[in-house]
């Protein structure tokens, strides 16, 4: 196969090879290795690829969706003062028990041994490749075709958690009253179908950490933040290929 | 010859207290804590207008060097948790120079609007600092 016509394939991702194929590409591995060794370096990626690699924002005018429902989190402003998880947990009845969004904390390390508290809150990512929906036995868990929105349908979930270990995000967890899986769908029961245009969680954020908006909408706040050319943007956990849709960045 | 026995044990004893004194301070190397000049030891932990904003007096008086006047009774009350009662205990009115914004403007402190996460500890923080219990945490009931 050409590099061009591989690169037309869809990309599976890593994670659900089976082990054989793992092996064969392993062993494959190490015979090109073996005979380049000293020799020049063989890349085995195309250089148009690479150049579409560098940053985890895609380029505008490659989003698949309409509207294409995005969040930016502004992580340094995040106080951890958890209204977004009172408003979510009140708007879309989240149990004591589980959560649709939290807010995860670490301690960094800055100048002469200082320490700085990091706050990240986190939620479902809506991945363009959702790992979850591609193991979901019953297509209980689905991509909404239109907005992308990764949505659930209660009634076909059979609770077998299968989509809660496929998530690279921990974003999913089993709510006892309803026996199935519940997680983030960006309000869009609760407030985006009713005409809102914000999530509960960032029309409750006091310190604009929470953006949301639509990547299609040039004129977004959101759009226009992940575009700034002296900010840096990132992603959690790029390396599974999901190409989530939560972008974090410090202004 | 008795009276003077015993002013010599008066002298050693003195001796051993001072050398004691001395000994500890110098052992220890730093300047005991003291509430009445620096203020109360405990953190000020305040839960309005956001939960977990924490205040300690030493970061601003024993190792900033400032004293009681220089926010008492001006800026804060001496109560604890007087401030919070204000319906302008915001982050706006320090970045107009109320409250923590006097100094903290970027000139002679941070900048009120820099470096949220240095007083902020956040609900995880507030229930650390007062040991409350985290809540929506009850154990999953199967």
């Amino acid at each position: 196969m050409k590099i061009d016509d591989l690169e037309k394939l869809e990309n599976e991702g890593a994670e659900n090879l089976p082990s054989e194929e793992r092996r064969r590409f392993l062993r494959f591995g190490l015979a090109v290795t073996g005979v380049f060794v000293g020799g020049s370096v063989l890349s085995l990626t195309s250089a148009r690829k690479a150049q579409s690699d560098m940053g985890p924002v895609p380029a505008t005018g490659a989003f698949p969706y309409k509207p294409h429902y995005t969040m930016v989190i502004r992580q340094n402003r995040c106080i951890d003062c958890e209204r977004c998880l009172e408003a979510c947990a009140k708007t879309n009845n989240v149990p004591s028990y589980g959560y649709r969004t939290t807010i995860l904390q670490r301690e960094r390390e800055i100048e002469r041994g200082a320490k700085e508290r990091v706050f990240m809150p986190v939620l479902c990512n809506h991945c363009n490749r959702p790992p979850c929906v591609r193991v979901c036995p019953t297509t209980a868990t689905y991509k909404d075709k239109k907005n992308g929105i990764v949505m659930m349908d209660y009634k076909r979930c059979i609770g077998c958690k299968t989509c809660m270990a496929a998530c690279p995000y921990n974003a999913r967890y089993f709510k006892e009253e309803n026996r199935a899986i519940d997680k983030c769908n960006f309000c869009y029961d609760t407030r985006l179908s009713k005409g809102e245009s914000k999530t509960a969680c960032a029309a409750a954020c006091p310190a604009g950490v929470r953006i949301f908006g639509d990547l299609t909408d040039y004129d977004s706040e959101a759009y226009k933040l992940i575009h700034m050319p002296d900010k840096v943007v990132w992603v959690l956990r790029p390396e599974t290929g999901a190409m989530p849709n939560v972008f974090y960045m410090n202004d | 010859m008795k009276r003077n026995n015993k002013s010599v044990m008066n002298m050693v004893g003195l001796a051993a207290v001072v050398g004691l004194l001395v000994f500890s301070s110098l052992s220890f190397g730093e300047e005991a804590y003291d509430e009445g000049t620096y203020g109360p030891q405990a953190p000020i932990v305040w839960a309005k207008p956001v939960k977990g904003v924490v205040f300690v007096h030493k970061i601003h008086t024993m190792d900033a060097g400032l004293t009681c006047d220089n926010c008492h009774d001006k800026l804060f009350e001496m109560a604890a948790g007087t401030a919070e009662k204000n319906a302008d205990f915001t982050m706006d009115s320090l970045y107009k120079g109320k409250y923590c914004g006097a100094c903290h403007d970027g000139q002679m402190a941070f900048a009120a609007n820099t470096r949220c996460t240095s007083c902020h500890a956040g609900v995880k923080g507030y229930n650390r600092l007062t040991g409350a219990a985290p809540q929506g945490k009850a154990p999953v009931k199967h």
